[in-house]
């Protein structure tokens, strides 16, 4: 069994955990007697420093703490007139869009949030999230299937009823083949095109292939 | 191999054509050698400031394995010519005997700049040899295996038609058909086609999409869904297709079929759309594919593309059985206006012009 690390059940004693650790923490704490003493014995110091620092100071000169706070109230007020004659708009520009800066704002942290949430997403449930997408995608349109092209951008292929050409920066690769009425000319979207014919010769039926990348 | 080396000695020392020659290399294990090599006319020009270089090559081969060979694709790269690219040379519907040689013939041109590198400009090897049994040898870059065995499914199942013809009809039936066939083959409309990947449109003529009609196939195991690509003039480029698994068994490989229809209603097999993918029984799927297919016309009126139509030509399952539409389906009005005949069916063409009916029915009862 891992028991919670003495923060988590400090902050636990003192009602400061997240949703999600509270309720992880008070799971183990319930079953776990050691831990439950802890956060007990935790909770009992806590309490006793609170009363500890609720009792006031002896003589207290309520009037002299009045004034300090009406000072300090005072000072705010006056630090908030003046940051506010800085920031008022002058009447001849143009008024400040506070929408687009907020949705700016929202957008960033958007993005910080999510990016943040992708880093820390543990593995097994990023694969989990993204067959979840996989799945929906694929029930809704089908699987994609589209195949790398690794093909330079230069090479051309050309068949014609008297060769099969890969040309590229004006250097040719030709396979030739006789004229014959039983030529065959086709192309394979996967990048080939290819020639066939009959050997007058042999008879055997060959076909001719040039290829703009790897197959 | 000896003749090939003796050819290239006296090559050197005559001083001519020595750069000519192609470097040869197959595998220590290879069902295949060659006994001789003849490079005829070969030779090597000057064409401005590059190099022409015409390259025929007759190979004679012997099958030195214990199993009949079907088909054989040998690779042939020139690396300091064309770095991205290569070519093959596949012959299909053969039946070679353990210890039989046969011949191969290559004839290619390279045009490459001054000054030429050192060492042999073509490099030909061994890319996969497909038996009788199905069973293939080789590195299979090129995906051999898969095209010698759709032809080797093609082969048997057209001699089973022709055999079926002779059975129900005798010889008369056989030779109708034969002459159908070639009369098909004679009608069939064929273009030049050029391809780049990624393309653009390069026409003057606006760029607009196009859905595919489809042909269906009663038992093709794929349902083809939808599908557009982007059409201007006489150019096609990145077709999107959406297929479904309409099988019990997962699919790893299909081809559609490309039909385009020009202006004034002529058909004519533009090519295929090719896709390796994972598609479990009654799965979806898109395919895309980034290429631009231009027909250049060779005189007369140019092409003009109006519409297209896709079918499915062939299918892997993921256990590698596969399936080819019967001759049933390439009976249909419009697939047989397009669609070629088979590399078997032409091989027994070949034999009925040359020889007659008599020599074809005894090929077709070799089998």
């Amino acid at each position: 069994m891992t028991h919670p690390s003495e923060i988590q059940l400090a902050l636990m004693a003192g009602n400061d955990l997240s949703f999600w650790d509270r309720w992880r923490v008070r799971r183990h704490v319930s079953t776990c007697a050691v831990c439950s003493r802890e956060v007990q014995a935790l909770r009992t110091a806590s309490e006793q420093v609170r009363e500890v620092t609720g009792d006031l100071p002896q003589n207290l000169n309520w009037n002299q703490l009045a004034g300090e706070m009406s000072a300090n109230i005072r000072l705010g007020l006056a630090a908030g007139e003046a940051i506010a004659r800085f920031d008022k708009p002058s009447l001849t520009g143009h008024p400040r869009r506070l929408g687009w800066n907020a949705a700016m704002v929202v957008a960033c942290a958007t993005v910080v949030f999510g990016a943040a949430f992708w880093i820390n997403l543990p593995r097994p449930q990023m694969d989990h999230l993204l067959s979840a997408f996989t799945r929906v995608r694929t029930e809704r349109i089908g699987k994609l299937v589209q195949h790398p092209v690794t093909a330079a951008e230069d090479v051309m292929l050309s068949a014609s009823s008297l060769s099969l050409d890969l040309s590229q920066n004006g250097r040719t690769l030709s396979l030739m083949h006789p004229r014959s009425d039983a030529v065959t000319v086709s192309a394979s979207m996967r990048g080939s095109v290819s020639v066939r014919y009959v050997d007058a010769d042999t008879g055997q039926v060959t076909t001719n292939k040039v290829y703009d990348a790897e197959q | 191999m000896r003749s090939s080396k003796l050819f290239a000695a006296l090559l050197c020392v005559s001083g001519a054509f020595a750069g000519v020659l192609p470097r040869i290399d197959l595998p220590k294990d290879s069902p295949v050698a060659v006994i001789s090599s003849d490079y005829g006319e070969s030779n090597e020009t000057a064409r401005g400031g590059a190099m022409l270089l015409d390259l025929h090559a007759a190979l004679t081969l012997r099958n030195s394995s214990q199993r009949r060979i079907r088909g054989i694709t040998f690779l042939v790269t020139a690396q300091d010519v064309t770095p991205g690219g290569k070519g093959s040379v596949t012959v299909t519907s053969l039946d070679v005997a353990p210890f039989e040689t046969f011949p191969l013939h290559i004839d290619l041109r390279l045009l490459r700049p001054l000054p030429a590198m050192s060492g042999a400009p073509v490099q030909i090897g061994l890319d996969g040899v497909l038996f009788d049994d199905l069973s293939f040898y080789g590195t299979d870059k090129l995906g051999s295996r898969r095209t010698l065995t759709l032809s080797e499914f093609e082969a048997r199942r057209d001699r089973k038609y022709f055999k079926s013809l002779v059975a129900e009809g005798g010889p008369e039936r056989l030779r109708r058909e034969i002459l159908e066939s070639m009369t098909h083959s004679l009608d069939r409309p064929t273009l030049d086609v050029q391809m780049v990947r990624g393309g653009r449109a390069t026409n003057f003529e606006p760029e607009k999409q196009v859905q595919f009609a489809f042909l269906r196939l009663p038992d093709s195991p794929i349902d083809p869904m939808g599908g557009m690509a982007r059409i201007a003039g006489n150019e096609a480029r990145a077709p999107r297709l959406e297929v479904k698994n309409k099988s019990d068994r997962p699919i790893r490989y299909l081809e559609i079929g490309w039909i385009l229809e020009d202006h004034g209603g002529r058909q004519f097999l533009a090519g295929s759309v090719p896709a390796e993918l994972n598609l479990a029984p009654g799965q979806k799927s898109q395919i895309l594919e980034n290429a631009t297919l231009k027909f250049p016309t060779r005189g007369g009126q140019p092409l003009t593309i109006d519409g297209m139509t896709g079918f499915v030509s062939s299918v892997e399952f993921a256990d590698g059985t596969l399936w080819i539409p019967s001759r049933a389906d390439l009976g249909t009005p419009q697939l047989q206006r397009v669609m070629a005949p088979s590399d078997e069916e032409q091989r027994l063409i070949q034999i009925y012009r040359k020889k007659g009916l008599q020599a074809l029915i005894a090929e077709l009862n070799k089998f």
